[in-house]
């Protein structure tokens, strides 16, 4: 065993511990003395312990995303990655650190734990994770790559999980019904669904106003398309939400998501568009009523999405009732 | 009524319908400075509609290219980068548009007019008009009286929206702002109005609400019980920069007591609200300034203090006289600085002193309401064991860092027994994921979805000019001298003395 305590770049890192095949008991003691060593890291606001769980190359992506967050990061965080040879002795390897970001003279400090998990351990989560997670707080683990088993261990201990259903659904076509299975279990925060909330609201604003509203109950056609997941997804939402019936929604591939809705009212027709054209990060609506100028609004997409994605996933705890009536609207699409 | 969006998501999502923004005073700093960048950030977070639109009315000759284009410059200077807003601002361009004339000219009004029924044909505005009042009160009257007669100030169709958005001050005093109410309600209900104190849209603000009726441990404590007094300090390091001349008619007491103090003390020593509705929470607040007692002429020099800024040193710079600023008068009696000890007589307060205080060129800019406990009713320690110990203290920090800190006792580690006041702080922006909008952006949205819980009700204004009249009579009668203090310091001694003569201190914020 070989471990390191050292201080660090005093505006990001305050400190690093790093070890090979150590027990849980001696990770969490030298984080209590990275804390003890470090003034600004005296009072900790945390509101919840974000579990981060796949292959090794997908945790190095989920830690950039979870640093992206920068200043609004109030959790703890548990960065594991699962060594996939079975055969190996099980055991741990840990780093811990000690992070901080200073905003406007504020301090917000929180703590990181990458462990790689060996061997039989990777069936044993649940007793990895529960001596980390803070008290009080809800837990929510964060799969990036991949869908939990039914009989995963972690999922009793967790209050809430967080999927990609889009990273899957390429691989995996059960993808959406495997996701609705889970959040009959358990709150599930989709990340694919909270990138297409620049979509959800754009819809949501083309019938906002008198002008338009009444639209909204005379939609006869819907055109949906973009990749495998996001399309189905978007479709099912549009599907329930306008309580149309499965044969007046087409869903169809394309790089990009695009919806394009016809709808009657007053005896006029209308067309509603919200599209992203191309790779350029902007998308756009075009409401076009018989007899009315159309009437264009673009809206360029945030940057730093997977981490606004996340950030929007973790904000909101309990079951969302939208996600729900999208999946169900899918597996109806689907099943046709 | 219009059906229900199918689209919008109830619970959390607020979009703004379609409508037509149209700012009186576009020209002036508060449109190009406030306004539009709260607009710019509002569309970024895909907050504003399709087809919202901007209508600029001022004297200034500005063409629709050279409104949109000065807009544009305004809120590229405080707001988000070109790269980011690009795309925006395309799309915003066909909506903004500008009307010259004089606000008392029928012809002004209707050419405004015309511009808006082209807004609702070309860009599905729906009628909907929220009209802001950026200009300085001598001109409401007729701003507000042209819409009338041009027909302006109803929405043209029962789905449809017209509201005024008026900015303090309102009034001068209890009578002038009566004369403004009556004149803004001649041709808009108070429904209709939305008068704005961006104090209420800062987060912590409203979180003021949160922290007080969401757990059940502090609200049984908020009380004469337990509370010994209760201290609220809005402090400036700035002096009155380009302000002077409005400063010399206004002081600090109408610019931050009348408004800001008074409605930060309301949401603080309120009863809690039946409900989250708009007029249950401001219902709560008149009740709690209605039952702030208000002074007898006599005795505003023993509770009131004011004071004026002399040059002094302020976070490392040499600053000069409120005297010698610019537009200020060189002999003006104008106060820069205001100390007041309020009674409150509810049952809740009877007995409680409530200490106020606002200054230009403090040493800080703070803003915090500090909940000072009573004193344990014995101590068992030796006094020596227990210096440097005070009595708890529960302060909610409004600015700059939004949070929350509590002080207590604790034990200092050793083998000795000695106890010691620490404080426990609570971050505001470090405990949540989301960014918090700037209190001009969420008081637009609101003012556009017709929320208004956060806008101040023509009895709110009356009750705070209640509280402040009899103060403003002595002062102006020549009773209360005017106190002087150094720049950078935290006050004149008059204003300690009004706490030492009871046993009390200032905080240091």
């Amino acid at each position: 065993m070989a471990a390191t305590l050292t201080p660090s770049d005093p505006g990001r890192t305050l400190g690093v511990w790093e070890a090979d095949d150590v027990g849980v008991g001696e990770i969490g003691s030298a984080m209590a003395r990275l804390r003890h060593q470090h003034r600004a890291a005296a009072v900790q606001t945390s509101v919840l312990t974000l579990v981060v769980v796949g292959a090794p190359a997908a945790i190095e992506g989920a830690a950039a995303t979870v640093r992206d967050l920068g200043d609004q990061h109030p959790s703890r965080t548990l960065l594991i990655g699962i060594d996939p040879d079975d055969d190996a002795e099980a055991g741990l390897d840990a780093r811990a650190s000690l992070e901080l970001v200073v905003r406007e003279g504020a301090s917000v400090c929180y703590d990181e734990v990458r462990l790689r998990v060996r061997g039989r351990a990777r069936y044993h989560l649940d007793s990895v994770v529960e001596p980390f997670t803070l008290p009080d707080v809800p837990v929510v683990v964060w799969l990036p790559d991949d869908l939990p088993s039914p009989g995963d261990p972690l999922l009793p201990t967790v209050d809430r999980v967080v999927v990609d259903s889009r990273a899957v659904a390429q691989e995996r076509p059960d993808t959406l019904a495997r996701v609705a299975a889970l959040g009959r279990r358990l709150p599930v925060a989709d990340l694919s669904w909270y990138r297409l909330a620049t979509w959800r609201s754009m819809l949501a604003g083309v019938f906002e106003g008198p002008a338009h509203r009444a639209f909204a109950a005379g939609v006869d056609e819907v055109v949906v398309r973009g990749n495998h997941g996001p399309r189905t997804l978007l479709a099912g939402w549009l599907l329930r939400r306008l309580g149309l019936e499965p044969e007046q929604v087409e869903v169809g591939p394309a790089a990009h998501v695009s919806v394009h809705l016809s709808a009657t009212a007053g005896g006029r027709r209308a067309t509603f568009e919200v599209a992203r054209r191309s790779d350029e990060r902007c998308v756009e609506a075009i409401i076009a009523v018989e007899g009315a100028p159309p009437v264009v609004q673009r809206v360029q997409m945030r940057r730093r999405w997977p981490a606004l994605a996340l950030a929007s996933a973790l904000t909101t705890m309990g079951a969302d009732r939208s996600y729900a009536e999208a999946l169900d609207g899918s597996m109806a699409l689907v099943g046709r | 009524m219009l059906p229900a969006n199918p689209l919008l998501e109830p619970a959390t999502e607020r979009v703004a319908p379609p409508a037509v923004l149209v700012v009186f005073g576009a020209s002036g700093d508060l449109t190009s400075r406030k306004l539009v960048p709260a607009l710019e950030q509002l569309g970024l977070r895909r907050l504003l509609p399709n087809g919202f639109s901007v209508v600029g009315v001022a004297r200034t000759e500005l063409s629709d290219a050279e409104f949109l284009a000065r807009m544009r410059e305004g809120a590229a200077e405080v707001g988000a980068s070109p790269e980011e807003s690009r795309h925006l601002w395309e799309s915003l361009a066909g909506g903004f548009r500008y009307v010259t004339g004089e606000y008392g000219d029928p012809d002004t009004f209707l050419r405004l007019r015309k511009v808006l029924e082209e807004l609702d044909h070309e860009r599905g505005t729906g009628g909907n008009r929220l009209y802001y009042l950026a200009t300085p009160p001598a001109t409401f009257a007729t701003i507000v009286d042209s819409l009338a007669q041009a027909d302006l100030n109803r929405s043209p169709s029962p789905e449809s929206f017209a509201r005024v958005v008026v900015e303090k001050p309102f009034g001068r005093d209890g009578r002038s702002a009566q004369a403004l109410d009556e004149t803004v309600h001649a041709a808009f209900d108070e429904s209709q109005v939305y008068r704005i104190d961006h104090y209420l849209g800062k987060e912590t603000v409203q979180n003021l609400l949160a922290l007080r009726f969401a757990n059940a441990i502090f609200e049984p404590i908020w009380n004469r019980r337990y509370v010994d007094h209760v201290q609220v300090t809005v402090a400036e390091a700035l002096g009155v920069g380009h302000r002077g001349s409005f400063y010399e008619q206004a002081g600090a007491l109408r610019d931050i007591v009348q408004n800001h103090v008074l409605q930060v003390l309301a949401l603080t020593l309120m009863e809690p609200p039946a409900s989250f509705e708009a007029d249950a929470i401001r219902d709560e607040k008149v009740k709690a300034l209605r039952a702030v007692d208000v002074y007898a002429p006599h005795q505003v020099g023993a509770q009131a203090v004011r004071a004026q800024y002399d040059a002094g040193w302020v976070q490392g710079s040499e600053v000069g006289a409120y005297r010698d600023e610019e537009g200020v008068n060189p002999h003006s009696e104008r106060e820069t600085y205001v100390a007041m000890r309020l009674e409150v007589d509810n049952w809740r307060w009877a007995g409680v002193p409530i200490y106020v205080r606002t200054g230009k060129r403090l040493p800080k800019r703070v803003t915090e309401v500090a909940m000072e406990f009573s004193a344990v009713p014995h101590l068992p320690f030796a006094a020596s064991q227990a210096e440097g110990l005070d009595p708890a203290a529960l302060v909610l920090r409004i600015q700059p860092d939004e949070g929350i800190t509590l002080r207590f006792g604790a034990k200092v580690p050793g083998q000795a027994f000695r106890v010691r006041s620490v404080s426990m702080d609570f971050s505001y922006g470090a405990a949540f994921l989301e960014e918090t909008p700037e209190a001009y952006e969420r008081l637009l949205l609101d003012a556009l979805v017709g929320d208004p819980t956060l806008f101040i009700r023509t009895d709110e204004v009356a009750q705070a000019w209640r509280i402040c009249d009899p103060v403003l009579g002595a002062w102006d009668g020549g009773d209360v001298p005017l106190a002087r203090y150094d720049a950078g310091s935290w006050g004149p001694w008059e204003a300690e003395a009004l706490l030492a003569r009871e046993g009390r201190r200032w905080r240091r914020p």
